[in-house]
């Protein structure tokens, strides 16, 4: 894949282009991507869907000295029709006075020669969708094993996403993310009251449907979905109100994603609660003093990425520190308005879409939690009570709301309200565990943080999703402990009846 | 794209011994120009204005050893070379006989899809029509003393054809165009269809935008949280319950038994919603967003009831499940607009404003519900209370429920929006205020 981006006759096209946006004085960031996926789709023991799809394309962003801009892009490489459209850019829509806004002129970038492909990338060349196919049909025979009422959609998806990118400064950045996921959503109910719970484990080797590791912890998932699709339809619905709540690390991650992931993204901070006209509030108290939230590229995480597509190397970044703002997810062209610095956090769905400041792996860290030994299946509802009461955390709550699994959320950084789904509420008390259908967690961004008091257990960070910021589609992922405790607090609360 | 190259591509072809005995193309090529505005910044980095060039053609293909291939060839893909693409195609088939069936030549209707300045807006050309919608925003920006408002506007041109092995061979030219606005990051609204709206219906739309808008920067009068009277703004009414409708009455979902409506429900002709509740789509209303005379598949444009005095007539099926749950398949709903949602008697908005306890504007979360429960539980960060009087104002609150339920009440009632082709709805609901 990243082999189509680097043949000569893409280099002669983007030697060509950045030549003549020179010659018309005008910046040019071209980039290039070229993508392989592959899928296959187990429904109801019958395979429903197999495919394998290539696409590529370019894009070209131009910008003036005045920090104006403009963008194209189309799904070849033809050297003529590319030039067409870098044209019509500089003498149709870039004079156009009526779209000419605000400015903002980027910092400025130092040049970034690079190539970056993991070893993993070459294997996606030997994938084999007859195997695959064979393999997912076997799969869902083990985990629909015991639960014959249960309807299971059970998806693989490959895919090795390279991107180059090429700059009038003379950078040249090249780079390849391979991701794989193993997805199951089980179905069970009875007509008029069904429910579907989903799991999912992710790598980034195109062999996951056949590694022990990974499929013992797919298993342990699948099993523990089918039992809570299984459950629900006969669980009743928890009260709605203000409670002490424990969440996991898939919630977690929502907590931290939506609520504050999002408010920090520099292109927003215009009009997000987390900035003052335009500028990140850096050093103002947002949480709790022992909590930090922090967004990082991992490699091999499902949402890897080694640099943005505007050829930047992605940084970490510490958007609270010890419960104060510290920095804020900014690209080049964000980081000087909001008083920040760049840390490369722009990506983007396709090369056919403009890049913004996003989150990549997210996770919430607490200073010393307390221990949860084993790992995190290990922890059913009734051990995690067990775990709650030998600290003492059930004197101080006698009853809590535990918020187990995340089916998404949404924010407004505008007001810093926050909302999120989990898959099922387990009522944790002195007397034991009793289960409820799922509700939303909703409220402010800041009574949440403020509110975590203890974390259980160590760094959960394979929660994985899509954000789907402005329409742009992209994987997500991140954590936290294994368990966080919320002391209740009236800026949030759960929905229900 | 070079259909004829392909088309005799697929003739030659034998990947691995295997050649294609049926084929269907589904050949699109777009142009498009889009603009956007991100916090009052008009054309910045995160939003610039846009060109954009596209051709695919989406296949399915029938071996002559009954396996089946469906996906997408890429211009970019197919230019690196035709043989190639077709083998790759190859790898990935399956055994699926009800996927299977390729259509032949048809009757299509005629329907109005195109519009000669929404192309030149797609092509890059005439830009006063993007000029004119950001003047009015900002100009009401202004008026109204928002601090920043964002948009976008997007303006495409389609060519679409059909060709299938069995002789099926149509195009349809078409345009689409939309545009999105809000203020100080509060409640959005916008406007799609296949041509421009005239432009006093624009600046009444976008003047009806803003005057919500101011009202959500005022406070408003906490209702009593409970069991209330709420009144479903049409967005939420599209978002929430005809989601939930729609994903319900998915035909696949339905063959695999993961839909709240089961297949012998359908059979039966089963009352699941209240007994004046119909569902229809026509997609051949004129310049409509969701019109059009064929789908990908070739099945000609037709009017159709999936519900029908609250009983379901008809699941949305494309031709495999058609097949799989021996039934006729449907047009598909592309866009609200084309759905039709009747519910008894429409009452007059300020009727219902008069009843409600609050207008919800916009909810949050939908996207993480189960559509199969119909249970609900959202954040409605912005809603309008009291709904009747001038001086309404923001109150924030959860709403719960579930949307079957909401469909059979007795107390619901459709209310008409001005500018809306869905109606709002009238119903008791759970809400809690939020502080």
């Amino acid at each position: 894949m990243i082999e189509e981006l680097e043949r000569a006759e893409v280099d002669h096209l983007a030697r060509r282009l950045l030549d003549r946006a020179a010659g018309r004085g005008v910046h040019l960031i071209w980039r290039a991507q070229s993508c392989g996926s592959w899928s296959a789709l187990v429904r109801g023991g019958r395979i429903e869907r197999v495919a394998a799809s290539r696409f590529s394309g370019h894009a070209l962003w131009i910008a003036e000295g005045s920090g104006r801009t403009a963008f194209a892009s189309r799904d070849d490489f033809e050297p003529e029709a590319a030039e067409r459209l870098l044209d019509r850019l500089i003498e149709n829509v870039l004079p156009e006075a009526r779209l000419r806004g605000s400015p903002l002129p980027p910092t400025t970038l130092a040049p970034e020669q690079a190539r970056l492909v993991p070893d993993t990338a070459a294997r996606f060349a030997g994938l084999d969708l007859e195997a695959v196919r064979l393999r997912l049909l076997e799969l869902e025979r083990i985990c629909t094993a015991g639960a014959p009422k249960v309807r299971l959609r059970l998806a693989f998806g490959a895919e090795l996403d390279s991107w180059r990118i090429q700059r009038s400064d003379g950078s040249d950045v090249r780079f390849s993310i391979p991701r794989c996921s193993l997805r199951l959503v089980a179905t069970a109910g009875r007509d008029g009251g069904k429910h579907s719970v989903g799991a999912a484990v992710a790598s980034p080797d195109p062999g996951l449907l056949w590694q022990d590791q990974a499929l013992d912890l797919f298993f342990r998932r699948a099993r523990h979905a089918v039992a809570l699709a299984q459950a629900l339809p006969d669980a009743p619905h928890h009260p709605a109100g203000v409670f002490p709540t424990v969440i996991d690390y898939a919630l977690a991650k929502g907590l931290a994603h939506e609520a504050f992931g999002h408010a920090a993204e520099a292109d927003g901070l215009r009009s997000s609660v987390l900035a003052r006209e335009g500028r990140f509030r850096v050093g103002d108290r947002v949480g709790a003093e022992h909590v930090s939230i922090v967004d990082e590229p991992l490699e091999g995480d499902h949402a890897w990425q080694p640099f943005s597509p505007n050829g930047v190397r992605r940084r970490r970044t510490v958007i609270v520190e010890r419960g104060r703002l510290r920095q804020a997810l900014a690209d080049a062209w964000s980081a000087a308005a909001a008083g920040v610095e760049n840390t490369g956090a722009e990506r983007a769905e396709s090369y056919r879409c403009p890049p913004l400041p996003r989150m990549s792996n997210i996770r919430i860290e607490v200073a010393t939690p307390l221990p949860a030994p084993g790992d995190f299946e290990d922890y059913d509802a009734e051990a995690l009570r067990e775990r709650l009461a030998a600290e003492g955390i059930l004197r101080r709550h006698p009853r809590l709301a535990f918020l187990s699994g995340y089916s998404g959320g949404q924010v407004n950084t505008t007001r810093g309200d926050f909302v999120f789904q989990c898959k099922a509420i387990y009522e944790l008390s002195q007397r034991g565990v009793r289960l409820f259908k799922p509700a939303i967690f909703a409220g402010s961004m800041f009574g949440a943080l403020e509110a975590i008091r203890e974390a259980f257990g160590p760094l959960c960070l394979d929660a994985i999703g899509t954000c789907g910021k402005w329409g742009q589609r992209v994987p997500s992922s991140g954590g936290s402990h294994y368990f966080l405790v919320l002391d209740p607090h009236p800026s949030f609360r759960l929905g229900g009846n | 794209m070079d259909l004829e190259r392909l088309e005799g591509t697929l003739a030659r072809a034998r990947p691995a011994g295997a050649a294609v005995a049926a084929w269907s193309l589904c050949v699109a090529e777009q142009t498009r120009f889009a603009l956007g505005v991100r916090d009052g910044m008009v054309g910045g980095a995160y939003a610039p204005p846009e060109i954009a060039e596209t051709a695919s053609a989406r296949y399915l293909l029938v071996w002559d050893d009954g396996r089946v291939s469906r996906g997408v060839f890429e211009r970019g893909q197919l230019a690196q070379g035709l043989e190639r693409s077709v083998a790759e195609a190859r790898t990935a088939s399956y055994d699926d006989p009800d996927a299977a069936q390729v259509l032949g030549p048809s009757e299509f209707p005629r329907v109005e899809l195109e519009d000669p300045a929404t192309a030149a807006l797609a092509r890059g050309e005439h830009l006063h029509r993007a000029g004119e919608w950001l003047e009015k925003a900002q100009e009401l920006q202004r008026a109204q003393g928002f601090r920043l408002w964002s948009g976008a506007l997007r303006a495409t041109h389609e060519r679409t054809r059909i060709r299938t092995s069995r002789g099926l061979d149509v195009t349809a030219q078409g345009t689409h165009y939309a545009w999105s606005a809000s203020f100080d990051g509060e409640w959005g609204d916008g406007y799609q269809a296949r041509a421009l709206e005239p432009l006093p219906l624009l600046w009444e739309r976008l003047e009806r935008l803003a005057r919500t808008a101011a009202q959500l920067k005022r406070p408003g009068e906490v209702p009593e949280g409970g069991r209330l009277p709420v009144l479903l703004h049409p967005h939420v009414v599209e978002e929430l319950v005809l989601g939930t409708l729609l994903a319900n009455l998915d035909g696949a979902a339905v063959a695999h038994g993961e839909a709240a409506f089961a297949r012998e429900q359908f059979a039966k002709r089963a009352r699941v919603l209240r007994e004046d509740i119909t569902l229809e789509l026509d997609p051949l209303q004129p310049l409509r967003a969701g019109s059009y005379r064929f789908t990908a598949e070739g099945l000609p444009a037709t009017r159709v009831r999936f519900i029908e005095g609250g009983r379901l007539c008809t699941p949305i099926l494309d031709l495999k499940y058609a097949r799989r749950l021996g039934l006729a398949p449907t047009p598909l709903p592309a866009e609200f607009d084309t759905l039709r949602l009747e519910v008894g008697e429409t009452v007059p908005l300020e009727e219902a404003r008069g009843q409600a306890a609050v207008v919800v504007l916009a909810v949050l979360g939908v996207h993480t519900l189960d559509p199969a429960s119909g249970d609900f539980s959202l954040s409605a960060p912005q809603c309008l209370a009291p709904p009747g009087a001038e001086g309404a104002g923001r109150v924030r609150g959860t709403l719960a429920g579930n949307v079957f339920d909401l469909l059979r009440a007795r107390e619901l009632r459709a209310v008409a929006f001005p500018g809306e082709t869905t109606p709002g709805l009238l119903v008791p609901c759970r809400f809690e205020p939020l502080p």
